[in-house]
């Protein structure tokens, strides 16, 4: 099967994929339905039965039939997708993946496990091991797509992200194009969600070209291509962003907190109590709020505590594990 | 003492000569037992079984017993009260006609546990809710649904608060239980059934916001000493 049709080669110039072994390398069953002819000799490739670099056997059968390979990320065609004609660049990039790490032949090691990577030299793309069914649906339907209706999608995508409600402007796109629901679901849903994964990553480990090469391998035109970085990367990040903190998962935190000291002079069982004893208001987030008494010997018990927090999370942000770079 | 702590109504008149009927040697016990319970609030003493036993060793009628318990109480609170030295209680207690060997032992079992059952009172709180306990947490978040790669501590309080109203319930329910909470007689072993957990996530600067707070109110009371 020609890969000439595969355009996103990763390593570049490997012009010639590996299909010789794209059945065992396949870590799913997915991409069976493409079988590979094989025979397509490859320097870099070991025929099979040759010793695989990880040690283990080589399959007796080279083709079909899973073969849980070593976990590398590789991607591979999603479920939903069975393409016949297309011999699916997600099973030659995982094919090549697997048989250059499995080349017994003194190749360049380091080289090999550079290869069996996306590009940017990161394992995977951003979005992960197994691109998500519905990016995969719409790079494909993205396509077919105008620029001016791809616009609008990824506006209504961007307001959905920032948490606005964009009912509205859904109900006038599928007015005013011809795609039908269905091909609308999976466009703005596929977006929604690489624009979500993408704005998860944090600007200091996640470059824009890498984006760039993810998407060029998902085979989404170039012009949209530019046109989610600047979603991602532009001036409109810390919007999106500020939506994900407000909608964080945290337990409630104190909204406001008012005290007062009173001393007690006489109550009801003494005559002359002098007793101080502290009262405190906690307003949470969440909305409840707590009125409570503090024993002096409590309170400084809290106060001895919460210095102690204070320490350790000092302590915690100066250790080396914070400086681990990701 | 100007005015008499322990005033000469017919009820007390009553209980001075049941008390005064009742044995010495046991006297003592009774009234460390009752000074024991005396903070404790809506309450009684002794349970159903105890209460015949007392009445069978105090040869006593039922309503009786419970007048004479009631007197050494209300004659325990005034102690408390007033904040009485164990010799003027032996004192006003020698005016209501009391025997001498019953005013000796109240003096003793005072002296012995006054200043305690004193401080028990001065804990007392009138507010539905006090703080316990205090728990803590500290976290290091790595990530969640909406951000990856995080390395952000936070840290989480858990503040245990009793409630007034179950407390009193608990205690009518706990009659059998109470030696359990003798345990330097702390509130606390009486009400670790009915803690509310309040839990408060912080992280690095509100905590830090929340201690400069905390300074402010020691501050304050150190002005007071």
């Amino acid at each position: 099967m020609a890969a000439g049709t595969d355009p996103a080669q990763p390593g570049g110039g490997r012009g010639r994929a590996p299909h010789a072994h794209s059945g065992r390398a396949a870590m799913s069953s997915r991409s069976q339905g493409a079988p590979q002819p094989g025979g397509r000799r490859d320097p870099l490739f070991p025929v099979p039965g040759q010793p695989r670099r990880d040690g283990t056997a080589p399959p007796a059968a080279a083709e079909g039939g899973e073969r849980p390979t070593r976990a590398r990320p590789q991607h591979t065609a999603p479920p939903s997708a069975p393409r016949a004609g297309r011999c699916v660049s997600r099973a030659g990039r995982a094919a090549m993946a697997a048989a250059v790490s499995a080349a017994a032949l003194g190749k360049a090691a380091g080289v090999a496990y550079g290869y069996g990577e996306s590009g940017g030299g990161r394992g995977g793309s951003f979005l992960g091991p197994r691109v998500p069914a519905e990016v995969e649906a719409m790079a494909r339907g993205v396509q077919d797509v105008g620029k001016d209706t791809f616009r609008r999608l990824l506006k209504v995508a961007v307001n959905a992200l920032e948490g606005k409600d964009c009912k509205e402007s859904v109900k006038l796109i599928a007015e005013s194009t011809n795609l039908s629901e269905e091909q609308l679901a999976f466009l703005i849903s596929g977006m929604y969600t690489l624009l979500r994964e993408a704005l998860r990553l944090p600007l200091s480990t996640f470059k824009q070209e890498v984006f760039k090469e993810d998407l060029k391998e998902l085979r989404i035109p170039e012009d949209f291509i530019v046109d989610f970085s600047s979603v991602v990367f532009g001036n409109r990040r810390p919007a999106s962003e500020g939506t994900a903190l407000v909608q964080r998962s945290r337990l409630p935190s104190v909204q406001d907190f008012k005290w007062r000291v009173d001393v007690a002079i006489s109550t009801s069982s003494l005559a002359r109590a002098l007793q101080p004893s502290i009262l405190m208001m906690m307003k949470l987030s969440d909305g409840t709020a707590h009125r409570f008494e503090v024993p002096v010997a409590k309170f400084q018990e809290l106060r001895y505590n919460v210095a102690l927090i204070l320490k350790e999370m000092n302590d915690l942000e100066k250790r080396s594990i914070l400086k681990i770079q990701d | 003492m100007a005015a008499p702590v322990v005033p000469e109504s017919d009820s007390i008149r009553r209980a001075v000569s049941l008390l005064n009927a009742v044995d010495s040697g046991r006297f003592p016990r009774l009234l460390s037992r009752l000074l024991q319970k005396l903070h404790l609030k809506g309450e009684s003493s002794f349970s159903e079984e105890e209460e015949e036993k007392l009445q069978i060793a105090f040869s006593l009628e039922k309503q009786d017993l419970h007048l004479v318990l009631e007197t050494i109480s209300f004659i325990l609170e005034q102690a408390v009260y007033h904040n009485l030295k164990p010799a003027s209680l032996q004192q006003q207690l020698q005016s209501i006609h009391l025997d001498q060997d019953k005013t000796e032992a109240f003096a003793s079992a005072w002296a012995a546990a006054g200043q305690e059952t004193i401080e028990k009172f001065r804990q007392r709180v009138l507010t539905p809710q006090k703080l316990e306990t205090i728990g803590w947490q500290l976290n290091l978040q790595m990530a969640e649904s909406m951000q990856a790669k995080l390395k952000s501590p936070q840290a989480v309080l858990e503040l245990g608060m009793s409630n007034e109203d179950s407390k009193s319930s608990a205690n009518a329910r706990r009659r059998g239980r109470r030696r359990a909470e003798e345990l330097g007689g702390r509130l606390a072993g009486e009400t670790e059934a009915n803690l509310k957990k309040v839990f408060v996530e912080f992280n690095h600067q509100e905590l830090f916001e929340f201690y400069n707070k905390l300074e402010a109110i020691q501050a304050q009371l150190d002005s007071l000493t």
